[in-house]
């Protein structure tokens, strides 16, 4: 009889409660901006914030990284998510803690029926995929908001009433010193899922939960695998049902296994029936121990307006999706990098309070994307009736003979940066430039996110400008957030050499365009022939100037 | 979508459509049907011509149980 043994538990840091200035005093303080929740979304947003030389409050009413204890939770962590943390001057611990990949497959049977490459349309120095466990990404994060010194991270402060105001939000919140009332001019809810604001304010999500079941192996063995990511539509370990297989860090692998709907939650996640199960699945002869196994489901759920006034809803309290295609966290993550800059602008009162509501015009279509995605791979995994598997079924017989039928194949379709709809403030849209490696003139490297990483400004990137040109535009640089860079001509703008890979990303810009681009790394607009004028016109517009 | 006669050899493929059913049981011929939409629903390559002949084809079938009402 085989015996299962669990590897050391992980040991996740804490941090120390400090009993906070408010408390015992009778004045309610008023702080610009504060976030409650520090998760992945609610971190990268106070990190992004402290980056651009913002400070903030950020209250969590735990004092440690991850949610009960080291569970596994979130592992994939997108390129535009990557893109981010190294902007944030994470990713190089995230590099080296993580694994990359790019390269998936999926079996039926024992057959691979589909295989992709996400690195074929990568342009950026951040490759597709790293993985790693939640609660590294929250620790990296944590250390480096505390190096960077601006933002109060509050230990052990839970807030318990919000009270909207007219020109800021009311807040009480509950520690185990006692409880101090402040205000904020912007309150971000970023507390996950069961938001109690949410739920205090009586705002509906819609959700919808899934009777879907799937069990978590986390696990080590002694197999030599591929670093890639493995998904079976109906694995013969599993009983026919989906399983999904990735590497983490620490030599750890997440292996997901879809469970019978109607499942004991308790019985499948014991270790003999885990164990059993992973038996079946490695051969005999592989050692293996467990770090960790837990039963889930999942619902999805889209709050109507991601903004209430002064209170901003990220990541989770606004939207859930199911989980496969890494849409949830990497969403949370990119929530907190497109509204960072934003609130950073306002709080500095460079920009006005309608660039807030961009935020919901931007981010709430890209979760009902995220939310339309993920709903159809779910059904693909699990299909309703026997007229669904029988569909199901014919995909995936002539997936493995027929290259056209490998499409339909829907395992996840993994996290994209969300293009952004057309709107007054992005007339031709919104779409994210990847992190291109560039030079300077003098050969010295940079990358794209290095040009945006200090302070808050647009980048006009002008290809090929004319000196007298570039010339004329240098005074717009003090009055609004813009930086000229140029891409090869002769001007006394700093310039970049120029690039093919650079300029086929972006659709080979005419020469003497000029186009502008967002703090948060997206297009704002591109000027076929660019004058003082029209570029002011255009940042401004890009900021929503009314 | 087209609705005027656009296949070669009418009798011609119903025929083999029907000979490849044969030997097969209810449920082997249901599979092969979904097989063979796909099939041919990659020969179209049009989304919306393709998204009206789900429509049609909708619209042919008998008309669907109506759903449980609770009792009066």
């Amino acid at each position: 009889m085989e015996s299962y043994h669990f590897a050391p538990a992980y040991e996740l840091p804490s941090w120390p409660f400090v009993a906070p200035p408010e408390l015992g005093s009778d004045r309610v303080v008023r702080h610009p901006i504060v976030i409650v929740g520090a998760g992945p979304a609610g971190l990268t947003l106070a990190c992004d914030l402290a980056r651009r030389g913002v400070r903030a409050v950020l209250l969590d009413e735990d004092d440690t990284v991850g949610v009960r204890g080291a569970s596994s939770r979130g592992i994939c962590y997108a390129q535009k998510s990557l893109e981010i943390f190294e902007r944030l001057g994470i990713y190089e611990r995230i590099a080296e803690k993580g694994i990359t990949w790019s390269f998936g497959r999926t079996f039926s049977g024992d057959e691979e029926v589909y295989n992709f490459n996400l690195q074929t349309d990568s342009v950026s120095k951040q490759p597709p995929f790293i993985n790693l466990q939640q609660f590294y990404i929250e620790w990296f994060l944590v250390e480096r908001i505390l190096a960077l010194g601006l933002t109060e991270l509050r230990w052990k402060n839970r807030v318990t009433h919000v009270t909207p105001l007219a020109d800021g939000v009311r807040v009480e919140v509950e520690t185990p010193a006692g409880s101090y009332t402040i205000e904020a001019d912007h309150l971000v809810d970023a507390s996950g899922a069961n938001s109690p604001i949410r739920t205090q304010l009586g705002i509906d999500a819609h959700p919808s939960r899934s009777t879907d079941r799937w069990c978590i192996s986390d696990v080590r063995f002694k197999k030599p695998l591929p670093t890639e990511r493995w998904t079976w539509v109906d694995a013969p370990f599993n009983e026919g049902r989906a399983v999904w297989q990735h590497l983490m860090g620490d030599g750890v692998w997440r292996i997901d296994y879809q469970m019978p709907e109607d499942c004991d939650t308790a019985h499948i996640s014991q270790p003999e029936v885990a164990g059993a199960r992973l038996r079946e699945q490695l051969g005999p002869g592989v050692e293996f121990e467990f770090v960790w196994i837990g039963p889930y489901g999942y619902r999805d759920h889209l709050l109507d307006d991601f903004r209430h006034g002064r209170i901003l809803f990220i990541g989770d309290s606004a939207h859930v999706v199911s989980p496969f295609g890494a849409r949830g966290g990497n969403s949370g993550i990119q929530d907190a990098a497109n509204l960072g800059w934003k609130l950073a602008l306002v709080a500095q009162g460079r920009a006005g309070d309608a660039l807030l509501d961009t935020y919901d015009a931007e981010r709430r279509p890209a979760a009902v994307e995220n939310l339309r995605v993920t709903s159809r791979s779910a059904r693909f995994l699990a299909p309703r009736t026997p007229a669904e598997h029988r569909l199901r079924r014919a995909v995936v017989a002539l997936a493995s003979r027929h290259a056209f039928a490998r499409a339909l194949v829907n395992t996840g379709r993994m996290s994209v940066a969300n293009d952004y709809p057309a709107a007054p403030h992005l007339p031709e849209g919104g779409r994210s430039v990847q992190n291109l490696p560039l030079r300077h003139l003098d050969g010295r490297p940079t990358t794209l996110m290095e040009l945006l990483a200090d302070g808050t400004h647009c980048l006009g990137l002008w290809f090929g400008p004319g000196r007298a040109q570039a010339g004329a535009a240098a005074d717009i640089e003090a009055s609004l957030p813009l930086r000229l860079v140029a891409v090869g001509g002769d001007s006394e703008l700093p310039t970049l050499q120029p690039d093919q890979r650079l300029a086929r990303h972006l659709g080979e810009p005419p020469k003497g365009s000029l186009l502008i681009v967002r703090p948060d790394a997206y297009r704002a607009a591109l000027l076929k022939d660019p004058t003082p004028a029209s570029i002011s016109a255009a940042v401004r517009s890009a900021l929503a100037h009314r | 979508m087209i609705t005027e006669p656009h296949i070669p050899d009418p009798d011609g493929f119903y025929a083999a459509w029907v000979s490849a059913h044969e030997g097969l049981t209810e449920a082997q011929s249901a599979d092969f049907n979904a097989r063979l939409v796909l099939l041919l629903a990659n020969q179209c390559g049009d989304q919306a011509v393709l998204l009206d002949c789900i429509a049609a084809a909708s619209d042919s079938g008998e008309p669907s149980l109506p759903t449980p009402q609770d009792p009066a």
